[in-house]
């Protein structure tokens, strides 16, 4: 089943830490988002394996913006 | 008492005024960022307007009560839950010890929520505020954000609690959120003639300049401004820009930094000096708005102001911000 980690928080996408095919376990950091001159991790809510990366450095992110695809175990 | 299961994106312990009078020294007021919420949520559970309660800023705080006591919640709609179950804003709501409180993220307009408890937060007095100073790292509790496993202590209760339930902010004592602030403001201290045309203060007066990402609570960083017009060729022995001058007092919380071409607010946490000029100054009774502006969504646009309404103004406030709005 395909899941899709999410942005929590507006901001500016500082890096992606996982590849595609990359195993992952719950409550991993997939990616970091700058906000508020701050870094904030983007955590997989599930364990799984990453199908897709949707992002990449400096793209702008909303609230619910999708940034990495998952297949769910 | 609360333990904190998650401390969100940043919450802090602030109070109001913040710590005024040590801008000398280079320690800025701090204090909370919407303090018209604040106040209202202090109201709501029987504490003075300006005690000490938490600001929730983006959101995703969850912790437990450790004891009966009543608190409120007021700012942005983070849809906050009591044990699951929706709860409401604006409103006094007694909570028993084991209830567990969640916010999720900032709502459809403002960006931060403040709780509010019977009793005020209870963390030491730091030259005379409980306000945290996120930059300085002094204040509030350890001079930080809360984290999981931090205890927050309250200050005793004087009213009975089911006395101090149930009430709530009138609707016409609401504050309105929007997604365009208008801030009144006074021109300067760097204005025209002498650092800026007419035509670059118009400009800063008619324009709606979006909220960047990097904003926080030391600075609000707004679009840049390439309809600026300077009356300058460059700063002198400053520096070669024309937004340069020497080193020099920052009007804060609440004057507009001319840094380059990016105007930026300086506000709560903001730095005390520096060598950048100040084209105007938001009114003390509108700098609740900023701390609601949402980051990158969110506009400003300033509207001209004189001294006299200005002092008008922060008198309405302190009206505004009595039992005479509760219900």
């Amino acid at each position: 089943m395909e899941k899709t980690v999410q942005a929590h928080m507006p901001g500016l996408v500082a890096r992606v830490v996982v590849n595609e095919g990359e195993s992952v376990h719950k409550g991993q950091e997939v990616a970091v988002i700058n906000c508020m001159k701050t870094e904030l991790s983007v955590t997989a809510e599930w364990a799984g394996v990453v199908k897709k990366i949707l992002v990449k450095e400096w793209d702008e992110m909303e609230v619910g913006s999708p940034m990495v695809v998952m297949e769910v175990n | 008492m609360l333990s904190v299961l998650n401390g969100g994106i940043e919450t802090v312990v602030e109070d109001w005024p913040g710590r005024i009078g040590y801008l000398d020294n280079g320690m800025s007021a701090s204090g909370a960022f919407d303090n018209v919420a604040l106040g209202l949520a202090n109201l709501l559970v029987g504490n003075s307007p300006g005690e000490a309660g938490l600001e929730i800023t983006g959101g995703y705080f969850e912790a437990e009560f450790g004891m009966d006591t009543v608190i409120s919640v007021t700012g942005t709609d983070m849809k906050p839950t009591l044990n699951n179950q929706a709860l409401p804003l604006w409103e006094s709501v007694k909570v028993t010890k084991g209830d567990i409180i969640k916010f999720s993220h900032f709502g459809e307009f403002g960006f931060r929520a403040y709780l509010g408890v019977g009793g005020g937060v209870d963390v030491p007095l730091y030259l005379g505020s409980k306000s945290t100073c996120l930059f300085g790292s002094y204040g509030g509790y350890n001079g930080r954000k809360l984290q999981a496993g931090d205890v927050i202590r309250f200050g005793p209760v004087t009213q009975k609690l089911e006395a101090l339930a149930g009430r709530r902010v009138k609707e016409s004592a609401r504050p309105r959120y929007v997604r365009e602030w208008t801030l009144r403001a006074i021109p300067g201290p760097n204005a025209s003639p002498d650092y800026l045309t007419e035509e670059g203060m118009d400009f800063l007066f008619s324009t709606p300049f979006k909220i960047q990402h990097s904003s926080n609570r030391s600075a609000y960083r707004l679009q840049e401004a390439q309809g600026l017009s300077f009356a300058r060729p460059d700063g002198g022995v400053a520096g070669s820009h024309p937004s340069n001058v020497l080193d020099h007092a920052y009007a804060i919380r609440g004057t507009l930094n001319i840094c380059g071409n990016t105007p930026i607010l300086l506000v709560a946490d903001g730095p005390t000096l520096g060598g950048y000029m100040c084209a105007l100054s938001v009114i003390n009774a509108d700098l609740w708005k900023i701390g609601q502006g949402t980051i990158g969504r969110d506009f400003i646009k300033f509207e001209y102001c004189t001294q006299e309404e200005a002092i008008q103004a922060r008198s309405e406030q302190r009206a505004w911000l009595s039992e005479s709005s509760l219900t």
